[in-house]
């Protein structure tokens, strides 16, 4: 297994840029996942570094070797597509030693290979039969036993539970975990669904636009997001985002007054803001509770999922806000609810929507 | 009272409905297209079938059982026009498909102008038959025709050379202006068939390291397998029933050489008018046609079970 390092990669198709000079450094045996909405560059990137597409610049490195010209087969990576890409012609054994088969490998280690593939992904009793005979999760383990049988030194996985159902997506994604730390590789995971990639990663890079927003451990990405694009992104349900204006701002943190007339002062670094500044105020939906004094919302819809009750209502002015609240919490769609959260869970954006880094648990203001 | 209407109302569209068995509808339904297959394809089929047991000509009709058939049994000049027949067909579909394969496999490339050439491949197959063949007429023609004068100039002969005048290029220069209609169709369905096949599969082998040819051999072919077969059989069937091309260039000589199945039976039918023998001929056409669409029936079956189509 290897290293992958992106240094300065960049994508335009004629006048468009797709990418913008992302640089990252993957870890030896390290889980990443690319996640970001469609139309992000996400899967583009993963097909520069399979070498299905060429860069327009910038320079690929894996396991020390720099690759960015050589041909995907020399590169040593495998992929698998989002579609599978099975040979409807094939058997499952003929698609699993199909890279050996190109490569002219010797039969008995051809078989070997196979074999343990095949034993891996509990695919042996399913070897003679064609891919129109399985399933969807059995076709996507077929498509991973074919990436696994050229032993490659970084495995590319393309949005490969997308066209699975719900129950086999999650099922898959714990297949998919278990076998990263069987084969101890070194994978890159493209994904539109960040509770894959939250499940799944060692590390997420969250993409928009072409752009890395931020890297790092799901939890990093979920107690401190680096702008509001990943804090909206990451989290379910979507982090409430509430626009206030700063009243005063300090080495405490930031007092602001969020629209609709809510005081609160929250322990961030103030940075650049200063009062009369425009900022929006991140509250998880998770982070808020029922309670006499605080935010007043106007409920709307209410969805009981039996652990949890979800909220969706309007504040002061009409900014959605939505709340996760006990299964069994004494709700009723129509009526007012108060909740509060603790200032040490928000989160303040600026303007540009970068965050101001929390520091201590602030206290909400009446 | 409203609920009372609504459900008397109710209970006459389902009496209505059991006055209409399903069955029923289902025969209306293909009642005139049934008609019209019997009156343009089953009455006709039929009278051939009749006429071929009886000796009919301008002068009338006489029952005389099988003796069509035994004489053409008997005739070593009909055998020689089966064998030349299959021999046509399968040296002109043969060429088709493999011209059609190379054709379509350029047009599926990702080179500059492939629209254009799309486009132009068309003209063989959009200009009416009688067209084209007065165009190959003249190309074959010795004195003003442009391949004798080629030839003539680069020396390959020293004289003017009548293609359709000689037996054996007669019959390789019908091949050829058969070919020339009949490609177009080959390329464009081979053409659609390929690029029904997934990107992610050649995406996926070249990944592998699998090279152009191994992709073409390993992928390609084998999607395109059933439309390979299809197209193998339905440009059979139009090769042997080849009419026009044979009759415009030669009417099936010089002494023969280009006279199929289908241009001995209209000869002998329509021009010497001996419908009986005519008849003969055409069924045994059928029942050679009809042999053939059961072993691709069966052939496609297998090759579509091989090929993972369901």
């Amino acid at each position: 297994m290897a290293t992958l390092d992106l240094n300065a990669i960049s994508k335009s198709f004629g006048s468009a840029k797709v990418l913008h000079d992302i640089s990252l450094a993957i870890k030896d045996k390290e889980f990443v996942v690319f996640v970001g909405p469609s139309g992000c560059g996400k899967s583009t990137l993963l097909r520069i570094i399979a070498g299905l597409e060429e860069a327009s610049s910038g320079q690929i490195v894996i396991g020390g070797d720099d690759v960015s010209d050589a041909h995907p087969v020399d590169r040593g990576i495998s992929m698998v597509f989002q579609s599978y890409a099975l040979y409807p012609h094939l058997s499952v054994y003929e698609n699993i030693a199909f890279p050996l088969r190109v490569q002219k490998m010797d039969a008995a280690e051809m078989d070997s290979r196979v074999q343990k593939a095949a034993a891996i992904l509990q695919l042996t009793d399913k070897l003679q039969l064609k891919p129109g005979q399985l399933s969807g999760g059995q076709r996507q383990r077929v498509a991973i036993g074919r990436s696994i049988v050229r032993n490659p030194k970084v495995f590319l996985f393309d949005e490969p539970l997308s066209n699975l159902d719900a129950a086999l997506r999650g099922d898959m994604r714990v297949e998919l975990s278990q076998l990263h730390r069987d084969l101890d590789a070194t994978m890159v995971y493209v994904t539109h669904d960040q509770v894959e990639a939250m499940t799944m990663a060692d590390r997420i890079v969250v993409l928009n636009g072409g752009r890395v927003e931020q890297f790092g451990s799901p939890m990093e990405l979920y107690h401190h997001p680096a702008t509001k694009f990943v804090a909206s992104f990451i989290g379910q349900p979507n982090m409430n985002l509430i626009p206030a204006t700063v009243i005063g701002a300090d080495a405490t943190g930031v007092s602001v007054e969020l629209d609709g007339g809510h005081r609160m002062a929250l322990p961030v670094a103030a940075g650049t803001v200063k009062a009369g500044d425009k900022v929006e105020v991140g509250i998880r939906p998770e982070h808020v509770e029922v309670s006499s004094k605080g935010l007043e919302i106007s409920v709307n819809v209410l969805e009981r999922l039996g652990g949890v009750s979800i909220t969706y209502g309007v504040i002061g002015d009409g900014t959605r806000f939505c709340a996760s609240l006990p299964g069994d919490a004494v709700i009723e769609e129509g009526r007012n609810l108060t909740l509060s959260v603790a200032p040490e869970n928000c989160h303040v954006f600026d303007a540009n929507g970068d965050v101001l880094r929390r520091q201590a648990a602030p206290e909400m203001v009446a | 009272m409203a609920d009372v209407m609504h459900a008397d109302s109710s209970a006459t569209t389902k009496r209505e409905r059991k006055t209409i068995p399903e069955s029923l509808f289902a025969w209306l339904l293909v009642g005139p297209a049934m008609i019209f297959i019997a009156v343009i394809v089953a009455w006709p089929l039929a009278e051939t079938i009749r006429l071929s047991f009886m000796e009919a000509g301008l002068g009338g009709e006489k029952f005389i059982g099988l003796e069509n058939y035994q004489d053409l049994a008997e005739s070593r000049k009909f055998h020689q026009t089966i064998v030349r027949t299959f021999y046509w067909m399968f040296l002109s579909v043969g060429l088709k498909l493999v011209l059609g394969l190379i054709g379509a496999t350029l047009l599926n490339a990702a080179i500059p102008g492939r629209a254009l050439f799309r486009v132009l491949v068309m003209p063989p197959w959009v200009i009416p038959i009688a067209i084209g063949c007065i165009g190959w007429l003249w190309l074959y023609n010795g004195y003003f025709g442009v391949l004798s004068g080629v030839m003539m100039h680069l020396g390959i002969t020293d004289a003017p050379f009548e293609f359709l005048a000689q037996k054996q290029s007669a019959f390789y220069s019908a091949i050829a202006t058969d070919v020339w209609v009949g490609v177009p169709m080959v390329t464009l369905f081979f053409l659609a068939a390929m690029q029904g096949v997934s990107r992610d599969l050649y995406e996926a082998a070249w990944v592998d390291g699998a090279g152009r040819w191994y992709r073409f051999r390993r992928i390609t072919i084998p999607q395109i397998m059933p439309v390979i077969v299809s197209m193998s059989l339905l440009s059979a069937i139009f090769t042997f029933n080849s009419f026009e091309i044979i009759w415009i260039l030669t009417e099936g000589g010089p002494r023969g050489a280009t006279t199929t199945l289908i241009v001995d039976t209209y000869k002998t039918a329509i021009g010497n008018y001996k419908f009986g023998e005519g008849s003969a001929r055409a069924v045994i056409i059928v029942l050679l046609l009809g042999l053939f669409s059961l072993a691709y029936l069966f052939f496609l079956n297998k090759v579509n079970k091989k090929y993972g189509v369901k």
